[in-house]
């Protein structure tokens, strides 16, 4: 990551949020930021993909909401987790709390992110997985599907399973990183 | 290892002071600052073999207010305030964690094989039963081991009767030989040989030195009787204790797994006497023909790794096929005691979801936090230092006190270890603003604008007794360090030699002496009275970790000089000399653009140079 961006590769909402213009966001009526997010290049977000409800039907709207201070880094990826319920392929809603930094290269399938949970490069956070807060999950780790990540957790390897615990100060680490 | 890494020591190792109450806390803490003063005499040393277990970043240490002390993880006592199941987040109960065996009674099992979560699975596409425990992420079935449920609910019951009724293909009675036990990897390598049967036996398993060791205990319980002692009501209350616990030793779910499984099966009866006796008729059987017939079938794929093995429970199962779910292990909140005073240090709030804490007194508010990182940014890396050149790194002190402090560092002039490396503190006292409010700083008013003088706003300058910048709670000094020469590095062959250096030689760990001193409020218990200020300090080390020494890039310096030559040139000069050198604007800071002053600082400016090039 060069120190200083060229100017204009940001695209600033009102609330602060940074959008790379290299960036590809799809269905963007159906993402929210909460703000001060950034998100860098190459970086997929797939609010097109959100649940399928019969025609005339009203369903919430909302495919990806990301709270406020999150870093997406160069080529993340985040999608919403999807199944087949009651016949149809359907995608479901994706949830990431606060200061949530997503690595490089790392995608993200995740039903629930809670606040200040760092996902390092090159993870995969599976289909449904549900991380509560205060996470940090090694590089290179695959989160297989449906998992559920307890609070104050370090998770590494394939499959990611808990192999620390972070110390109590791990809100303040995590705020910062 | 990435560095620069920066550990602090607690000094519980020297000082278990486990006492129960200091008699009187501020003449204890004067007598102990008398005490540190002069433990500070002798150095810390990074590099000796106990400093391993006192070394903690930050972030990991908590402060006992009443001790006025570090605590680490050594010197606090964890009390459990909940016991939950990380995959459902349930609380469980203290008083069901014995008999459930430390695992979750809901339907939260985890691959044997891998050790993700397992999902309850449709085994037909719309979705009705019979359901397996599947694993998303190596697709393990429980239809494997030939376990289906008809329901999706309340798999732990139905497991537990299916593991009563199921028929495994081949039920391999305590499928390991005795000699696998502790390490069973031996039994699948491809060159075992099998013990001839006139072999001496083979050490026993756990759970047969555990019988063994209860026969004893029975044997010596019932010679002793009940004497004057009272060791008898000891030892039946522990055998007690530990009796219920043995069930567990044959698989991880004693209560429901029972006789299914081939390895529980021993231990598992209704009263204690059955389990004996089939305890030590199982042990008996060693049907070595079976588990290599099965091996010759299976190949090494069916075989199991030590980390399933392990996790299955001891002696846990050779083939793959013998495998089971594994309920999940529980997890716990913690509070955190001091040791010496007891009183808590963390208390997390009860409910498992939340992360908040009542009481959490983290070394991070009390003592002041240490940051490093190279002046010169991107020149050299971490993992190469070039030896007998000058390393600049700014140390930065921050503050989280409300008042502001002085802090002094004192190092060594040479680190510790047998190729000590020279560090120089250009400007070892100083004073540190208090961590007030942001906006005092910026509307000028408060302690942050009398405390933020000009004299002490950086001027990046790096001359002897001057910090080189400083901020509302922040001051940031040039330490400099030049590393050794190791003799790897100029001679060839003497491989294993007593001079070699080791892994350890190679890392550049700095010892920090940090004292802070500073006057605050006394908190003033009966809420009267004037206020009082009361002059604390406080030392503490810590270990800069500062790099790696890298290769002596220059072939043509002059190696005659040795590495205590220069060094000392270097320290008798002291920073004036260096201060010159690094007159020029800092972000060009290369050593050997600015004009030395020192016959010995050519030689490696030169070197440091050339070195630079030669690693790019």
């Amino acid at each position: 990551m060069p120190p200083k961006q060229t100017k204009g590769e940001y695209i600033e909402t009102d609330t602060g949020n940074k959008v790379s213009r290299k960036s590809v966001i799809l269905g963007s009526q159906n993402i929210i930021l909460g703000g001060k997010t950034i998100i860098q290049a190459d970086c997929t977000i797939r609010g097109d993909l959100r649940r399928t409800v019969a025609p005339g039907q009203q369903s919430g709207n909302v495919a990806i909401a990301v709270g406020r201070y999150c870093f997406l880094s160069r080529s993340s990826v985040l999608r919403p987790p999807g199944k087949i319920a009651r016949g149809i392929y359907s995608y479901y809603p994706m949830k990431i709390g606060d200061h949530v930094f997503v690595g490089e290269g790392s995608v993200v399938e995740a039903a629930l992110i809670g606040s200040y949970v760092h996902i390092s490069k090159d993870c995969v956070i599976g289909k449904f997985t549900i991380i509560k807060d205060c996470v940090r999950i090694e590089e290179g780790t695959v989160i297989a599907p449906n998992s559920v990540i307890p609070s104050f957790s370090v998770v590494s390897g394939r499959p990611g399973v808990v192999v620390a615990e972070l110390p109590e100060t791990a809100v303040e680490g995590l705020e910062r990183a | 290892m990435v560095f620069p890494t920066i550990h602090i020591s607690c000094p519980c190792a020297d000082s278990i002071s486990i006492t129960p109450k200091p008699a009187k806390k501020k003449s204890r803490s004067h007598k102990a600052a008398e005490e540190e003063e002069s433990e500070e005499e002798e150095r810390f040393d990074p590099r000796s073999a106990r400093s391993n277990f006192s070394l903690f970043p930050l972030e990991s240490l908590l402060y006992c207010e009443d001790c006025n002390q570090i605590r680490c993880p050594r010197c606090v006592h964890d009390e459990i305030v909940c016991y939950f199941c990380p995959s459902c987040l349930f609380e469980v109960p203290s008083s069901a964690i014995k008999s459930d065996g430390n695992r979750c009674t809901r339907n939260c099992f985890s691959c044997p094989i891998c050790f993700a979560s397992l999902v309850v699975a449709s085994t037909r596409d719309d979705q009705s039963g019979p359901y397996v425990l599947l694993c998303p992420h190596c697709h393990w079935s429980s239809s494997e081991i030939g376990i289906e449920f008809e329901k999706p609910t309340s798999i732990t019951t139905q497991l537990a009767q299916k593991l009563k009724t199921v028929s495994t293909p081949s039920v391999t009675p305590a499928p390991s030989a005795p000699s696998d036990s502790y390490f069973p990897t031996i039994s699948i390598t491809p060159t075992i040989s099998l013990p001839p049967n006139d072999a001496p036996r083979a050490p026993p398993t756990t759970a047969e030195m555990y019988q063994r060791l209860k026969v004893h205990y029975a044997s010596q319980r019932a010679s002793t009787g009940t004497d004057e002692f009272g060791s008898s009501n000891a030892l039946s209350r522990l055998i007690g204790l530990y009796s219920s616990t043995s069930l567990t030793v044959g698989g991880p779910k004693p209560r429901s797994f029972s006789g299914g499984s081939g390895i529980s099966k021993p231990l598992i009866g209704r009263d204690r006497k059955s389990e004996w006796s089939e305890m030590d008729h199982t042990l008996e059987i060693q049907n070595e023909d079976t588990t290599i017939a099965q091996l010759r079938k299976q190949g090494f794929a069916g075989t199991t790794s030590t980390a399933q093995r392990l996790n299955q429970g001891v002696p846990g199962p050779l083939f793959t096929q013998d495998v089971r779910p594994l309920a999940v292990l529980l997890r716990t909140k913690r509070s955190k005691r001091c040791r010496a005073c007891r009183h808590i240090l963390v208390k997390p709030e009860s409910k498992v979801t939340t992360t908040r804490f009542r009481i959490k007194l983290v070394a991070m508010n009390y003592i002041p936090s240490l940051s490093i990182s190279r002046l010169d940014p991107g020149s050299v890396s971490y993992n190469s230092l070039t030896p007998l050149t000058t390393h600049q790194f700014l140390l930065t002190v921050t503050n989280p006190l409300f008042d502001a402090i002085n802090v002094t560092l004192a190092t060594p002039q040479r680190t510790p270890g047998r190729f000590g490396t020279t560090v120089t503190i250009l400007c070892p006292d100083f004073e540190v603003g208090a961590n007030s409010d942001i906006w005092d700083e910026a509307l000028g008013t408060g302690d942050a604008a009398t405390g933020g003088k000009n004299t002490r706003k950086g001027k990046k300058t790096g001359n002897t007794g001057t910090v080189w910048d400083a901020g509302r709670n922040w001051t940031t000094v040039v330490i400099e360090i030049v590393p050794p020469l190791l003799p790897s590095e100029y001679t060839t062959d003497e491989a294993g030699g007593k001079d070699s250096p080791t892994e350890d030689d190679y890392l550049v760990q700095v010892p920090v002496s940090v004292r802070v001193e500073y006057e605050t409020d006394v908190e003033r218990e009966d809420g009267l009275g004037k206020e009082v200020k009361e002059r604390r300090e406080h030392t503490y080390w810590s270990v800069l970790g500062l790099g790696r020494i890298g290769k002596f890039g220059a072939p043509t310096t002059p190696l005659a000089v040795g590495t205590g030559g220069p060094v000392d040139v270097l320290g008798a000069l002291g920073p004036s000399g260096v201060g010159l050198g690094r007159s020029s604007t800092y972000n060009v800071a290369k050593v050997g653009s600015s004009p030395p002053i020192v016959a010995g600082m050519v030689g490696m400016g030169v070197a440091g140079g050339l070195g630079k090039r030669n690693l790019k």
